[in-house]
């Protein structure tokens, strides 16, 4: 859909990685999707590449499950914008999802770390 | 789930914040005004394709695309409301057809007996009977004596199991009080275990039943539903059967309804031994009832194969069995020169006798529709493709304004499905209609309620038609490219179209198929002409019959009830002649056995058969029914006990058992010699049994003069409308026995229509099916050709304008129709000749071949696709060639 072009090494998000990106970054306390991508793009060290189109759906998608909230405010610098916040049920889900990604992570590691000598090239 | 919705306002509302926030941020980290903006918004990428995911999300995504196609879809044909009837008005009635037929035949020949394992069912079957007995059916009926052997002794088939009607139509029961009558059988002990019958209430019959002939029923669910509202009380009460108590024990299993053929039997009840319940309600002949008479056959048998063994040795066990106890108190043996019976097996997984009966006629029924269908989607197709080709400029525009081909061709579907829906919606109401009609016209008592077999069967016709209209205009809607919108003028945009090959080729074929349909149609009906100008051989106009069924404790009370009776109906005004007989004609019965000449059975040249059909009759019968007589005399009042017995012979009999001779003063009796009369009278062969037999010997014998008497029917010739003399008849029968009602009533004519009411049915159907064809057919050619001339009209306008005249401008679009309607009947008439040889068993005076049903077919066709030729013709001679250019 995006027609950016990835110019530099930066990596777009997988499929199901955004949302728990969005949670761990309000964690830190309400803030606007403005935020939430700058956020996101900082704290991975300029790797993750964040479509904000999908990140305001994202956004509206854990809104609708309730993990998250929303209202219309003020930003620091006296602009109109909508701040999102954790609802306790998104924090639980935070740690859920956490646990989650830590054991997939874990997993894939053991794999590609293990001398297997096979070095698959995909095209 | 769709409450506090946010507005895709507020997220726009969203997105233009933090576009204003990036932007921001962007010019604190140095860039410049505009640059910031920009960059803002390309680092956002496509907000449109997010404010439609935003849109999109949180809905049933693929629900509301439908709907908005539903929507736009019947929108669409609702500007064509003309296109939209005719499209779903075609279907309904093709399908409709399809399904009504298939139901009928599903639920009468395809359906299993609801019994277990049905496929292990045997119906018996012999060659022929021996000689010297009398037979219902001459290969399907056996005498006790043979059902006694071969249940003893059988080992290839476990059990093997009787069963007789109690009436020949229906018998006298009683219930609280109330009299009424029903279909009732005898049947053997082990008839519900060995078929595997179900009983979901009460208990079936044991095999000490049937020795103990015990005074118990069961009665089938239908006739529990029917008469006693499911009422589970009626175990342990009493229906009188012919005044006979009988305790209701059981209730069969639904579905189950007997294994008579075509018929729906209410109660079973164990083989009886009293003359009140003799088998087909048949007066005992010399005091023996069916199971002591072994010249009698009457049984029909079905039987279930042992476990593990196959027909073949089954068969193989049972024949010398068969064949020794056919001859028990026939002398033990075949005469010499007499072919003994061969015993055979055979399927009895289906209903019985439907197969007989309805096969061939509803399984050509069912091509008749399979085509009339054909037609009908070929129809609607070319109906979609007009009007689709039509909409080409609209699909061009769409196209350029970046409709994908998936978006034309999922409003196609769309569209299709709509079509469908209704159609088969309108075809499933017209089904059910036309299936109750069917089921009362042919006759058919068990249930032919669609089932799951012909909803599947209608949902996959469905299926079909919704992909066939989907996928066919697609091809067509995707030629206009977009490019095709830039183009401005009709004449140049849609010429393609018009000169479409796909829609001649259909139209070709649909004539091809209503050539096959209309020969078919004419073939049958003139069988159906023949059979009711076939002469009868008596004048049944002014005939009137009705049986009565008195009371008739002897033989000679009997005699002067009948006597009296005729004394008192011949002086009724208005009352020609009265006379009586046993067997009424035009009822499909017939009384059939072996008689000796001059005191023994005659020898009959090269093989042909010695059965004689044979009646009793009373006085004035063949002046009554109009037979005339060749020579001797009609019976007469003078005719009585006391004096000499007299028979009376027609043609046949005269030429195939006394030939050359004049038979008046010869002898003959019946098979055993117990009975002589002299032969006073010969006259002409007639129909008897049905109108579409051949004539065959026959000998009536005179009523007063034989040992017997039973119910009879009352024939009168009357002045006037005959079925006027009924309420004064009635007022005398009643006068005699205040509880005789007149049994079937009806004038002779009727009776004997009643004979060919089953190719009635079937050419009338035929007749509607080709009728339909041709109304189909006509109206997808006028469609056609209509379409064709409006998108010709540029092109017309021209060539008027350069010239050409009227009359040249009609024979260019008649020339097209004819041309078409020639290649259809070059390719229907072979068809059509298949068809006929297909027929030709159910054809009746008239051969396969028909010169004149083929030349009326072609002459059909031609007139059709004139008249659904004139109007566009009309309106093409019509176009003004200055406004058929101004128009672009």
């Amino acid at each position: 859909m995006s027609t950016q072009e990835n110019d530099d090494d930066r990596i777009a998000l997988l499929q199901g990685t955004l949302d728990l990106l969005i949670l761990k970054t309000l964690v830190l306390g309400p803030c606007h999707g403005q935020g939430v991508a700058r956020q996101i793009q900082r704290q991975s060290e300029e790797v993750f590449l964040v479509d904000h189109g999908s990140l305001y759906v994202a956004l509206q998608r854990l809104e609708d499950k309730k993990w998250i909230r929303a209202k219309w405010g003020v930003s620091d610098n006296n602009r109109k914008a909508r701040f999102y916040s954790l609802t306790p049920k998104g924090r639980e889900q935070l740690v859920e999802k956490t646990g989650e990604w830590r054991r997939l992570t874990r997993a894939m590691g053991l794999i590609l770390d293990s001398s297997g000598g096979f070095q698959g090239e995909e095209a | 789930m769709f409450k506090h919705k946010r507005s895709a306002q507020d997220f726009a509302e969203e997105i233009k914040a933090h576009l204003a926030l990036e932007a921001d941020e962007l010019k604190r980290e140095g860039l410049n005004e505009d640059h910031a903006r920009w960059q803002a918004r390309r680092e956002f990428g496509n907000v449109r394709a997010a404010q439609e995911r935003f849109y999109l999300k949180g809905r049933w995504a693929g629900l509301d695309r439908f709907l908005r196609d539903v929507r736009f879809g019947l929108r669409s044909l609702r500007q064509s409301p003309g296109f939209a009837a005719t499209a779903i008005l075609t279907l309904a009635l093709g399908v409709g057809a399809n399904t009504a037929v298939f139901s009928v035949m599903n639920a009468v020949l395809l359906k299993s007996l609801p019994v277990s394992d049905p496929d292990r069912l045997v119906y018996l079957r012999t060659s022929n009977p021996p000689r010297g007995t009398g037979t219902i059916d001459s290969n399907q009926t056996f005498s006790y004596s043979v059902y006694d052997a071969l249940r003893q002794q059988s080992k290839g088939l476990s059990p093997v199991m009787a069963y007789v009607p109690l009436s020949s139509s229906k018998v006298a029961v009683r219930y609280e009080g109330q009299p009424e009558e029903a279909e009732g059988d005898m049947v053997s002990g082990t008839f519900f275990a060995g078929l595997g019958v179900n009983l979901p209430l009460g208990r079936g019959l044991s095999e000490e039943d049937e020795t103990n002939h015990a005074p118990i029923a069961v009665i089938s669910y239908n006739y529990w539903t029917r008469r006693f509202a499911r009422n589970p009380d009626v175990l342990g009460r009493t229906l009188y059967v012919n005044g006979i108590p009988v305790t209701i024990v059981g209730i069969s299993a639904a579905g189950f309804e007997g294994v008579e053929p075509g018929g729906s039997t209410d109660f079973w009840i164990p083989l009886q031994s009293r003359r009140e319940l003799n088998a087909w309600g048949n007066p005992p002949e010399d005091g023996k009832t069916f199971i002591a008479d072994s010249k009698w056959w009457c049984l029909r048998m079905i039987g279930r194969l042992a476990p593990g063994v196959s027909r073949t040795q089954a068969l193989a066990q049972l024949q010398p069995v068969f064949q020794t106890s056919a001859y028990a108190g026939l002398g033990g043996s075949p005469m010499t020169g007499e072919k003994p019976p061969v015993l055979s097996l055979a399927d009895a997984k289906s209903f019985p006798g439907y197969d007989d009966m309805y096969g061939n006629p509803l399984r050509i029924m069912m091509a008749m529709v399979g085509l009339v269908l054909l037609i009908a989607l070929a129809n609607v197709v070319m109906l979609l493709m007009a009007r689709n080709a039509a909409r080409q400029r609209e699909f061009s525009v769409r196209q350029a304004l970046g409709a994908g081909r998936g978006e034309l061709l999922r409003q196609l579907l769309t569209e299709s499905l709509i079509l469908v829906s209704v159609g088969g919606a309108l075809a499933w109401a017209f089904a059910a209609m036309a299936t109750r009609l069917l089921g009362q016209w042919a006759q058919i008592e068990s249930s032919l309620a669609p089932d799951k077999t012909v909803l599947l069967f209608t949902l996959g016709v469905l299926l079909i038609a919704a992909l066939l209209f989907g996928l066919a205009p697609l091809r067509v809607a995707l030629a206009g490219k977009a490019e095709l919108a830039l183009k401005t003028s009709a004449a140049t945009s849609n010429a393609n179209a018009g000169k479409s090959r796909n829609g001649k080729i259909i139209v070709a074929l649909q004539m091809a198929l209503c050539v096959v349909l209309l020969v078919g149609a004419g073939l049958l009906i003139r069988t159906l002409r023949n059979l009711e100008n076939t002469p009868l051989g008596m004048k049944v106009d002014g005939l009137v019959v009705f049986g009565v069924k008195p009371d008739i404790p002897s033989i000679p009370v009997g005699h002067a009830f009948y006597q009296s009776l005729i004394g008192k109906l011949r002086v009724l005004p208005g009352v020609e002649s009265v006379t009586v007989s046993e067997e009424r004609l035009g009822g499909w019965w017939s009384d059939n056995s072996d008689m000796q000449v001059d005191g023994r059975l005659p020898d009959v040249a090269n093989g042909a058969s010695r059965t004689v059909r044979s009646n009793v009759a009373g006085p004035d019968f063949f002046r009554t029914l109009g037979v005339p007589v060749l020579a001797g005399r009609d019976f007469a009042d003078s005719d009585t006990a006391s004096s000499a017995p007299v028979g009376i012979i027609n043609e046949q009999f005269a030429q195939r058992f006394l030939p050359n001779l004049n038979p008046l003063g010869h002898t003959i009796g019946t098979d055993d010699g117990r009975y002589t009369m002299t032969i006073v009278g010969v006259v002409k062969d007639h129909k008897y049994r049905s109108i579409d037999e051949e004539p065959i010997p026959m000998a009536w014998y005179e009523y007063a003069q034989i040992p017997m008497a039973g119910p009879m029917t009352v024939e009168m010739r009357v002045h006037g409308d005959p079925l006027a003399i009924l309420p004064s008849a009635r007022k005398t029968v009643q006068q005699m026995d205040p509880n005789l009602p007149l049994i079937r009533p009806m004038t002779q004519r009727a009776q004997f229509e009643t004979t060919i009411s089953r190719q009635i049915l079937f050419a009338r159907l035929a007749g509607f099916f080709g009728f339909l064809a041709v109304v189909l057919v006509a109206t997808g050619l006028y469609g056609t050709l209509a379409y064709r001339v409006s998108m010709r009209t540029a092109e017309i306008g021209v060539r008027m304008a350069v010239g050409a005249r009227r009359e040249q401008v009609v024979w260019m679009i008649l020339k097209d129709s004819l041309l078409l309607t020639a290649v259809g009947v070059v390719m229907g008439i072979p068809l059509a000749m298949t068809v006929g040889h297909a027929l030709a068993s159910s054809l009746y005076g008239v051969k396969p071949l028909d010169a004149l049903t083929y030349l009326l077919a072609v002459a059909g066709v031609t007139l059709v696709a004139l008249a659904a030729t004139a109007v566009p013709a009309g309106r093409a001679a019509s176009v003004d060639p200055m406004r058929a250019l101004r128009t672009e």
